[in-house]
């Protein structure tokens, strides 16, 4: 009886040693389980997260339901002091110089056309605008401890498939530490100890469907949601390569913040 | 025959032209000093269309008529989004002649940001009876 079972036991060790020897959990989920996902795609909807910002003078007017984070009294601090900069033409997009990542969750905040790449190890994001990729790790390995992680643009994500949902956190987000990451232009930042837990599925055929729930103890009172949506293109569609320095008539002034437009002979016009 | 053809070949270039979406012109870059409320219109010959990244940029000469010529720069989208959408290089040739509504800038620099363009044979570019 005990040989019998020290058998099974062999048995199961002999299947499962590959995938531990691959440095994966069994738990994958294999490549005809995964959703099709293939396509170009672009965001609906505005390139920012509270549609209720967009006021005074120089802003875009977009509808849509406010998300307006809630924010503790500092960091509500920080947004309208982002606002009346941004109202002044004083708070250039960091994005204007070309040159950083724009982080998670801008990530799911731009125009141009996007790619979501399902694997059964990997999800990647790729923007043409940037151009930028994010990656969310599906081969069951854990989330980095905190002392492991050091605080980047689009910090580190892992993630698992509910049936056709994917399900990852965030981590190791820089947030606004050093002033060069925001949410959107309305100057929407988070700090550095903010965390997401999203869920991506689709809700019709050309219909994905992002929601977040952002937590971040030193910005937000509580956790905030957010849904973006993205709807998919014609099929047969190019993406492109897009040198953001390529032709940046947009520079901001480094002394006075202000968006610049330069003249075709690259001198201010403005 | 050979208008048949040419008339064809018009119809498959400007059809798909007058299906292009203003996409947010803005998207790069704090869009504070554009006049989002005004829109202002101009005539005049193109001299040169960027179609390069991070914007397109429309350069259009404007003679006033004192004769005095003035070069408006008229930003626009990615050519990424404008291409696939049917916009080419040589959608604005130099040489042409063109009608465009823009939002001004709010400082009056000779700049603005696109809404719509007349094309020389009549066709609407973008958007234009709202003034959108």
């Amino acid at each position: 009886m005990h040989t019998k079972k020290l058998w099974i036991f062999a048995g199961l060790v002999f299947l499962l040693a590959p995938c531990v020897s691959r440095g994966q959990a069994p738990s994958v989920t294999s490549f005809e389980k995964l959703p099709d996902w293939s396509g170009l795609w672009s965001m609906m909807g505005g390139t920012v997260f509270d549609t209720a910002t967009q006021t005074g003078k120089g802003g875009v007017v977009t509808h849509g339901v406010r998300e307006h984070p809630p924010y503790t009294p500092a960091f509500e601090k920080i947004y309208q002091d982002h606002l009346a900069l941004r109202d002044a033409d004083r708070f250039p997009d960091v994005l204007t110089n070309c040159g950083v990542p724009v982080g998670y969750p801008r990530i799911l905040n731009l125009p141009d056309a996007y790619e979501f790449v399902v694997r059964p190890d990997i999800f990647y994001i790729v923007t043409e605008n940037g151009p930028n990729t994010m990656r969310v790790y599906t081969d069951g390995r854990k989330l980095p401890a905190k002392e492991d992680t050091w605080g980047t643009y689009t910090g580190v994500s892992v993630g698992h498939w509910e049936g056709e949902t994917l399900v990852f956190q965030t981590v190791g987000l820089k947030g606004n530490r050093d002033n060069d990451s925001i949410l959107d232009r309305t100057g929407l930042v988070l700090s550095d100890a903010g965390t997401v837990t999203t869920r991506v599925r689709k809700i019709n055929e050309n219909t994905l469907e992002f929601k977040l729930v952002i937590e971040d103890p030193k910005a937000l009172s509580k956790p905030w949601n957010v849904t973006k949506q993205f709807r998919k293109s014609k099929p047969g569609l190019f993406m492109y390569d897009y040198g953001c320095a390529e032709n940046n008539r947009n520079p901001a002034d480094t002394v006075t913040g202000k968006t610049m437009v330069l003249g075709p002979d690259g001198k201010p016009l403005n | 025959m050979l208008n048949r053809i040419n008339r064809a070949l018009w119809m498959a270039l400007i059809i798909p032209l007058g299906m292009v979406t203003i996409q947010p012109v803005l998207a790069h870059h704090s869009n504070a000093g554009f006049d989002p409320e005004a829109v202002k219109e101009i005539t005049g010959t193109v001299k040169e269309f960027q179609f390069r990244n991070p914007h397109s940029w429309i350069q259009v000469n404007v003679t006033d008529a004192a004769g005095k010529v003035t070069e408006w720069s008229i930003e626009w989208g990615s050519p990424n989004q404008l291409g696939r959408e049917g916009v080419r290089p040589a959608t604005f040739s130099p040489g042409m002649n063109v009608t465009i509504k823009f939002h001004p800038m709010l400082n009056g620099s000779p700049v603005g940001g696109f809404i719509g363009a007349k094309m020389p044979d009549g066709k609407i570019l973008g958007k234009w009876d709202a003034g959108e």
